[in-house]
């Protein structure tokens, strides 16, 4: 099938237009914004950023009545190990996400959007900077938008590295000069988000989704992949595959049609052992389980795991588990935003003990401990932060338990991959 | 008006009540360290976690609404093991050393471990991250932030309360650490009330650090005399020896005290507190001095003026009005000290400097008697050749005494009070070691408790003008504070 949201020469605005870019804008606004958020429904698309929210629901939450402004937020702070898909979308087509946010900002009856984009994405904040700059030049971002009497200014704002701004509230924080922390919830940002308005916050793939749903219809979109994982998927797959790179496929695509159609198979020699479907948050995948998984939101749960970001990362025989542990945990103790009590000393405390399996100087005991201390902190804290490394762990923990047992009884599962021990 | 079950017993809490509020008005304590009533909600300890029933994650006690038809367990498993989980988690990087913590016996997580843990630590004792300990910051605390849990209530106060937001937490994850902001010093006016704030011994007070063990002092309600403000305060004392005064935080009037009223105390054991009186420049016994005033005092019958003070306790100025009255029987007598009244910080601290102006009208209007400006006035004319009064209070009329120069018989509790060329001094008790009434602005009356005694023979100032009237024989029969008011109706 066609692509939705990668396609080749799009980048430009002409080529955008050439697509029949701007087009769903202009349908868009003749509509009513109940029956744009009715469209979206009624496409069952779900939000792309991790945690699957249905996006026209989401849209709808926005009270219909509230005084003052309210405010649509991008996150393209895509900071998930093992994702790589927003940047994509940000370099080919940067008019697909303008596009979209000013249809969802007429929906929600937002006058102004930003778009928080990673620190590090340098050249692709220059990039957007540009196709923002082209749009307001056209007439599609600004005031009185192709005549409708819609006003819809965007800002780009960039990040300063931190992952935990790509959580939303975070990043409202950050958005707003604050030290980027999540808030608590209630209230919620379609309530109170950013500067205290009613908010929505939505990924880049899930708004650059919305101008083909509006140009073709709900039901269109909804007729691509299953019934409760609409739509197509950017996968980004990493590892030692033949072709790593980011995919779109419908949702429901196979876990082997992924790696073997679009990926060209693994490389020579190399065996699977394990699969992370969606980001190095979520729970990880046996070869076996990998195998026989089709990638979207209900089945990969069905799973035990997520479809998360859809970061496929494949790890081969080769690969130390608890070496990668060890990775994961530096990772997340050093971004864990310290602000509640099991995450801030949970995260590190795990760290503590994977550098001692790596080390050699960890007993069978600290394999449970290691279970349990992630255990503690899995639902108890204010963003999900603690949740990303707790899943990790324990997946690895119990599906590769004789790995930390080599480990804690003086040998290391796979040497020759940098194992410290 | 939700109605809401909570550990099986119902009740029906105003909209916007969360669950640990209607917790606690059912009599059931929900754990808390970063939850502070007079502080924004912050969330970040997770020590209030509850299971609400249908909620597929527990909750913050401290941040969830009360709503129609909750059920709310404090007591299952899951929220204890939760509990535990926290308090390991809070102990891990914390240096457990409690044997040389102030906090010690009045500390948050020595209390909930005993109470909700007990759990042996599972954490390599090396692998502990160490912070920087005992920075003092400020005048009057000391920070060790090993000790910390983060719970930002001191961020907080100085972000909310005094609104000079010095405080900031610095880095991430289990290296964060409070800090001050850049070219910021702690030196509010309310800083100390952050070592009563914080739940652990991150923050002590450099005044009571290392002075005394919290249990062994017993404590006695008070008044802060630092202004018109009138905050209800608690004194500690062991051993006849004050050592600290915190605040008793009350709907009316105060949930924190200000550093100076705080340190109002330290007065009862300066260096220049009074145990003898003076006559001129000369140190001399209570009897001996009490006998000169009384002299010239008969010496001076029909020329005497008596001017009570805002800074004394309604039932001393009762008695300076009996004595004025009933036993020098003079006209000459002051009982009206009018000042603007009113918080002048947005806090606690009162554009009237001194406790007890509303107090002091109370006299006026069952003795009588007459205006400052008639009083300065009297004296420049000359028919007034001695003045006795409370030190302070000699300041309301300065400059009238410094023309006319009479004898002046000041009341003094401190050398310091003492106003320049005052001819005899008697030493009386503080309010601290004898009970007084207070009227503050609001016009609530107050009553201090003594928490210590006055250093050997400094009598209450009812007992010194009992005596005063006693040497020129007249007999005002004044033998306790309650004699001391003379129809004066509290």
């Amino acid at each position: 099938m066609e692509n939705i949201l990668l396609k080749d020469n799009v980048a430009g605005l002409e080529g955008y237009f050439a697509c029949g870019g701007y087009r769903p804008l202009k349908k868009a606004l003749a509509l009513k914004p109940a029956d744009v958020i009715e469209e979206v429904k009624k496409s069952g698309l779900r939000g792309r950023g991790g945690a699957g929210f249905p996006t026209g629901l989401k849209w709808s939450f926005i009270p219909k009545d509230a005084p003052g402004p309210r405010y649509l937020v991008c996150n393209a702070d895509e900071g998930e190990p093992g994702t790589f898909k927003d940047r994509e979308l940000l370099l080919r087509n940067p008019h697909a996400l303008i596009e979209g946010m000013a249809i969802a900002a007429y929906a929600i009856g937002a006058a102004h959007g930003y778009i928080y984009i990673r620190g590090e994405f340098a050249a692709e904040a220059r990039l957007l900077e540009k196709a923002i700059a082209e749009a307001r030049t056209k007439g599609f971002i600004g005031k009185n938008i192709l005549g409708s009497g819609f006003d819809f200014e965007l800002f780009m704002h960039s990040g300063a590295g931190a992952y935990i701004c790509g959580e939303e509230t975070a990043l409202l924080e950050s958005l707003e000069g604050f030290k980027g922390q999540p808030r608590l919830k209630p209230p919620f940002p379609a309530v109170k988000g950013l500067f205290a308005s009613p908010t929505v916050i939505n990924n880049v793939e899930t708004l650059a989704a919305v101008p083909a749903i509006i140009e073709k219809g709900g039901e269109w979109y909804a007729s691509i992949g299953t019934p409760k994982s609409t739509g197509t998927k950017l996968f980004c797959v990493s590892g030692p595959v033949n072709k790593p790179g980011v995919y779109e496929l419908p949702l429901g695509v196979t876990f082997r049609d992924l790696l073997e159609k679009s990926c060209g198979g693994m490389q020579e020699g190399k065996k699977i052992k394990a699969v992370i479907p969606g980001g190095s948050s979520v729970p990880v995948l046996t070869a076996e389980e990998a195998w026989a998984v089709k990638l979207d939101y209900e089945s990969l749960a069905t799973a035990g795991s997520m479809l998360g970001s859809g970061g496929v990362i494949v790890i081969d025989e080769s690969q130390c588990m608890v070496k990668l542990l060890q990775v994961l945990a530096r990772f997340y103790h050093h971004e864990s935003c310290g602000q509640c009590t099991p995450c801030r000393e949970g995260c590190g405390w795990i760290e503590k003990i994977l550098n001692r399996f790596e080390e050699g100087k960890a007993s069978v005991k600290d394999i449970d401990l290691l279970y349990s201390v992630a255990d503690g902190m899995q639902g108890r804290t204010i963003c999900p932060l603690a949740d990303a490394m707790a899943m990790p762990v324990m997946s690895f923990v119990k599906k590769f338990r004789s790995e930390f047992e080599a480990h804690a009884a003086g040998r290391c599962c796979a040497p020759e991959a940098g194992g410290g021990h | 008006m939700p109605k809401l079950t909570i550990d099986g017993k119902s009740i029906e809490v105003a909209k916007g009540t969360t669950v640990l509020e209607a917790a606690a008005k059912l009599g059931v304590y929900i754990p808390r360290y970063c939850y502070h009533p007079s502080l924004s909600i912050s969330g970040n300890c997770r020590m209030c976690l509850v299971e609400v029933e249908k909620a597929p994650k527990l909750l913050t006690a401290c941040s969830t609404e009360a709503a129609e038809g909750m059920v709310v367990r404090t007591d299952s498993e899951k929220v204890k093991a939760a509990r535990r989980d926290v308090l390991e988690y809070l102990l891990i990087n914390h240096p457990l050393d409690c044997p040389i913590c102030d906090q010690a016996g009045e500390c948050g997580l020595q209390d909930y471990y005993m109470e909700y843990s007990l759990k042996k630590s599972r954490f390599a004792a090396a692998d502990k991250v160490t912070r920087q300990k005992r920075r003092a910051l400020g005048p009057h605390l000391v920070l060790d932030n090993e000790r910390c849990i983060l719970c930002t209530r001191c961020v907080r106060f100085c972000s909310e309360v005094t609104k000079t937001s010095e405080l900031e937490v610095m880095e991430r994850a289990d290296h964060s650490f409070i800090d001050l902001k850049e070219g910021k010093a702690l030196d509010n006016d309310y800083s100390m009330n952050i070592a009563d704030l914080c739940p652990v011994g991150a923050w002590t007070s450099r005044d009571f650090r290392f002075k005394q063990r919290v249990w062994f002092l017993k404590k006695t309600p008070t008044v802060c005399l630092g202004c018109a403000t009138g905050c209800l305060a608690e004194a500690q004392h062991n051993e006849n020896v004050i050592y600290r005064v915190m605040p008793r935080p009350n709907a009316e009037t105060n949930t924190w005290l200000c550093d100076r009223g705080r340190l109002a105390y330290k007065a009862v054991t300066a260096g220049d507190r009074l145990a003898k009186g003076f006559i001129k420049n000369g140190l001399i016994d209570l009897e001996p001095a009490l006998r000169e005033a009384a002299t010239r005092i008969d010496e001076a019958k029909g020329a005497v003026a008596v001017l009570g003070s805002p800074w004394l306790s309604i039932e001393d100025n009762a008695a300076l009005a009996a004595l004025a009255i009933e036993a020098v029987k003079t006209e000459n007598f002051c009982f009206d000290f009018p000042a603007e009244q009113g918080i002048k910080d947005g806090i606690l601290i009162n554009k009237d400097a001194a406790p007890n102006t509303a107090g002091v009208k109370l006299v006026k209007a069952a003795r009588g008697g007459i205006s400052l400006e008639e009083l300065s006035r009297r004296l420049l004319a000359g028919q007034i050749k001695v003045v006795i009064t409370e030190a302070r209070a000699a300041g309301f009329i300065k400059e009238a005494l410094k023309a006319a120069a009479p004898r002046l018989i000041t009341f003094a509790t401190n050398r310091g009070e003492i106003p320049q060329g005052a001819y005899a001094t008697l030493p009386y008790a503080s309010y601290f070691e004898t009970p007084g009434t207070f009227v503050n602005y609001q016009g609530l009356k107050r009553r201090t408790e003594p928490a210590v005694t006055p250093p050997e023979g400094v009598k209450p100032l009812w007992g010194l003008v009992n005596k005063l009237a006693a040497y020129s024989g007249d007999s005002l029969h004044l033998n306790s504070s309650e004699d001391a008011l003379k129809g004066v109706k509290l």
